[in-house]
């Protein structure tokens, strides 16, 4: 079995999404991940939060995953030295605390140095280490507003739209791709280093071009589902209550074969929509007729008889669909993992594929708080039973 | 154009790029960003990519979106479809750490670079292929587009929600500006990459199979989690009970409180009015259920406040609020002025343009760009000329 993180340790100080979603990514590829929580301040996102109207955990058991876990409590003293003992048999600390928290704590990247000199320290925050606005709190919508993704996002004539909880993995997915450079850093230089992500950055890397169009002085504007060169090119009822179809056309071929399929071949000769200039500039008029045929028809069929014509399609799917999809559940996008109390649920795999590391994907399932510390206080840190049972009474490990 | 990105940290790698859609392109721009030489594999007459709108000029030679992916990459042209061209992207690739393609599975073969034939000629090569579905199973086969590749993992479904889905509960979903979906694909490519050279010491190159719906389905993880634990999201119901997008008097801003102390931060901000110094509301489940109520409290506050007053005063308090930011304020504001976000880049056809260059800073500094997108084929003139530098092969 062959993981290609395999052998890499990270202490992991994440929590809420965007990190931990981070250091699951990474444990996922074979690193070993450390939860490192307290019973005075587990992760955020183990408890629920009413004002999202569910009373679940969001997505703890999923980032969760694949983790050790053990308590510490990093307001003690006790707790910050035990922390560093754990940070310098560790390849690299991860954390999301707001810029400077950690510092203060006495586990800033300085501090982790000193105990780990090839030390690798990964920040995930709002809005970066540095700069004016670095100690802002956030979470995704926020990213998304203030990198104006949500901003350019929604109906063109509405308001701005909530980046949800994507953007917050899109930061972790992010971080653990920054998290590889940095690995490969040191084993050229022998140097480790401080890797700060910043979450409204990632938000504004997604709209790159828009920035860019920005900059030369046209402002971009919220578009809705429009394509700046294709038609049709939209989302379209289909038979059932709330469901739809997304069609994309992209050459003049597929608007052909579009025609042909919906037995409108007099389209294809229309001048209205004769090449590409044309069919967006009557987006308008074009739309009405696609979505006319196929009002009637079923999603996921519609989208196989216009894919096997070429034309891009698929239905919009709920999370059901995909978990039940034979083409996710083959390629391991979609898995099932066993929880310690034997339960079972669907969940992600980590979107890559490897051929000569085919045993990638989550492991275990969520840890209960502490579960792991047989192995890390014991095995890793030497300490005796008699030590832990002393730092429990002292609530260092707690 | 080229400088070397000299301390960054992927320096001393080569990606060699083969895309004519967004994932595998975005790929080659992170892997290039952080400091690996990224050279485009271009057809004749270039990546379809160099002609996709909008442009940042009239004339229409400079396009956005193709200017922010190949930043700083070379151009290298090899008509795949003969032996000659085979050839030279063989020699191309016999230098390189990693090839990213997105070239459709049927057409692999034909043009020499399908997995077995690049395994055999190559067998330190990383080959990374990134495809809407990916290179395996039942729909390996099947063409998606950025706004296909939303809905097929699942966050197309659920857009919008909140103010969006109040005001136009009839309308069908909206797509995520750009090519969010897309990205995911190129972000995981990078991933997959980088993972797969850190291990090639131990086990040679390797096929990494990369699909953007994956990608962007692992995002979406927090529905997949909900329908495990029974429940299933809908746009309709994922909505914030309170707070969210606000509309002020000069824009919108979005506030999401999770904790209670920035419900309370959020009730000093509002000036301790009588509603919400209400006792049954320090319960946060009682919250939840007035939510409607405290909204419409929330909304008529919101909309007499400037967006900078509140978010500066919230922000003081503790309390999560943001600007809705546009383009343009992004590109002056401050703090990413300090942080070095842009940096100009020359643009054929467009001149001299801030571009954003990446949203990680390595030891304290922000990465570089190389430079602007290159000229078609400015590679191959490079090399003939000798100017090509040290990173000719």
């Amino acid at each position: 079995m062959v993981k290609p993180l395999a052998g890499i340790r990270i202490v992991d100080f994440t929590a809420h999404a965007a990190g931990p979603f981070c250091t699951h990514m990474l444990s996922q590829l074979g690193a070993e991940c450390i939860k490192i929580e307290s019973a005075l301040r587990p992760d955020i996102f183990r408890k629920p939060h009413p004002v999202y109207g569910r009373m679940g955990p969001a997505s703890f058991d999923q980032v969760a995953s694949n983790k050790l876990s053990v308590r510490l409590n990093i307001k003690h003293p006790k707790g910050v030295a035990l922390a560093r003992r754990l940070v310098a048999v560790a390849d690299a600390a991860a954390e999301s605390f707001r810029p400077g928290v950690l510092s203060r704590l006495g586990l800033g990247y300085d501090a982790l140095r000193a105990v780990k000199s090839d030390i690798i320290v990964l920040s995930v925050s709002s809005s970066g280490q540095t700069g004016p606005d670095s100690h802002f709190a956030g979470y995704a919508p926020l990213f998304g507003a203030w990198g104006a993704l949500g901003t350019l996002s929604g109906y063109a004539d509405g308001p701005p739209v909530e980046i949800r909880h994507v953007m917050d993995h899109t930061v972790g997915l992010n971080a653990a791709a920054a998290f590889l450079a940095a690995l490969h850093h040191r084993k050229a230089t022998g140097e480790g280093q401080h890797v700060d992500v910043s979450a409204r950055e990632v938000a504004s890397s997604l709209i790159g071009e828009a920035l860019l169009l920005a900059a030369a002085g046209v402002e971009p504007r919220r578009i809705g589902n429009d394509h700046p060169r294709m038609a049709p090119h939209g989302v379209y009822p289909a038979r059932g209550d709330d469901c739809w179809i997304s069609i994309a056309v992209g050459t003049d071929a597929q608007w052909r074969a579009l025609a042909r399929i919906i037995e409108r071949p007099e389209l294809a000769e229309d001048v209205r929509f004769a090449d590409a200039e044309s069919r967006h500039a009557n987006r308008a008029k074009l739309d009405p007729l696609i979505a006319a045929w196929t009002a009637s028809r079923d999603a996921d069929s519609t989208a196989e008889l216009l894919q096997a014509s070429g034309v891009a399609a698929h239905a919009s799917w709920r999370a059901g669909d995909a978990v039940s999809d034979p083409h996710l559940r083959s390629r391991r996008a979609i898995v099932d993992v066993k929880e310690p109390d034997g339960r079972q649920r669907a969940a992600i795999g980590v979107p890559v594929r490897m051929s000569k590391c085919p045993d990638i994907g989550i492991a275990s399932g969520t840890p209960k708080l502490g579960e792991h510390e047989d192995y890390v206080f014991g095995d890793l840190l030497g300490l005796s039973q008699t030590e832990r049972r002393a730092l429990e009474e002292e609530e260092v490990i707690y | 154009m080229t400088q070397p990105a000299t301390g960054a940290p992927l320096a001393g790698f080569t990606a060699v790029v083969s895309a004519s859609g967004v994932a595998a392109a975005y790929a080659g721009r992170l892997l290039g960003v952080m400091g690996a030489q990224t050279i485009l594999l271009e057809p004749p007459g270039g990546t379809p990519l160099r002609r996709e709108p909008p442009f940042l000029d009239t004339e229409e030679r400079a396009g956005a979106l193709f200017a922010y992916l190949a930043a700083g990459a070379r151009s290298f042209v090899a008509d795949l479809t003969t032996e000659h061209g085979r050839t030279e992207a063989r020699d191309l690739l016999a230098h390189a750490d990693v090839f990213i393609d997105d070239t459709p599975l049927a057409e692999r073969e034909r043009q020499g670079i399908d997995q077995r034939a690049v395994a055999a000629q190559h067998p330190r090569l990383v080959h990374v292929s990134v495809l809407p579905f990916g290179a395996s199973g039942p729909k390996a086969h099947w063409k998606g587009e950025e706004i296909n590749i939303l809905h097929a993992c699942t966050e197309g479904q659920l857009m919008p929600n909140g103010l969006s889905q109040e005001l136009f509960p009839d309308r069908p979903p909206v797509k995520i500006y750009g090519q969010f979906a897309s990205m995911q694909g190129g972000i995981a490519a990078a991933l997959g990459a980088l993972s797969a050279l850190w291990i090639r010491d131990t086990v040679g190159g390797q096929f990494v199979d990369i699909a953007s719906q994956d990608a962007a389905l692992a995002v979406s993880a927090f529905a997949v989690q909900r329908f495990g634990d029974g429940a299933v999201e809908s746009r309709a119901t994922r909505s914030f009970r309170y707070g969210g997008v606000l509309e002020c008097a000069n824009g919108h801003v979005e506030l999401l409180t999770l904790e209670q102390h920035q419900w309370k931060g959020l009730v000093k901000l509002m000036g301790d009015p009588a509603w919400a110094l209400d006792p049954a509301l320090e319960d946060s489940l009682e919250r939840s259920r007035r939510g409607a109520a405290i909204n419409a409290y929330i909304r008529a506050w919101a909309k007499e406040q400037h967006v900078e007053d509140i978010v500066a005063g919230g922000q003081k308090l503790g309390v999560p609020l943001a600007k809705y930011s546009d383009a343009k304020d992004v590109l002056a504001d401050p703090h990413e002025r300090v942080r070095g976000l842009f940096a100009p880049v020359a643009i054929e056809g467009a001149g001299l343009c801030d571009m954003l260059v990446s949203p990680f800073h390595f030891g304290g500094k922000p990465l570089s760009l190389r430079g602007g997108p290159p000229v078609l084929g400015e590679y191959r003139n490079a090399r003939r000329s000798k100017k090509a530098g040290a990173d000719a092969w």
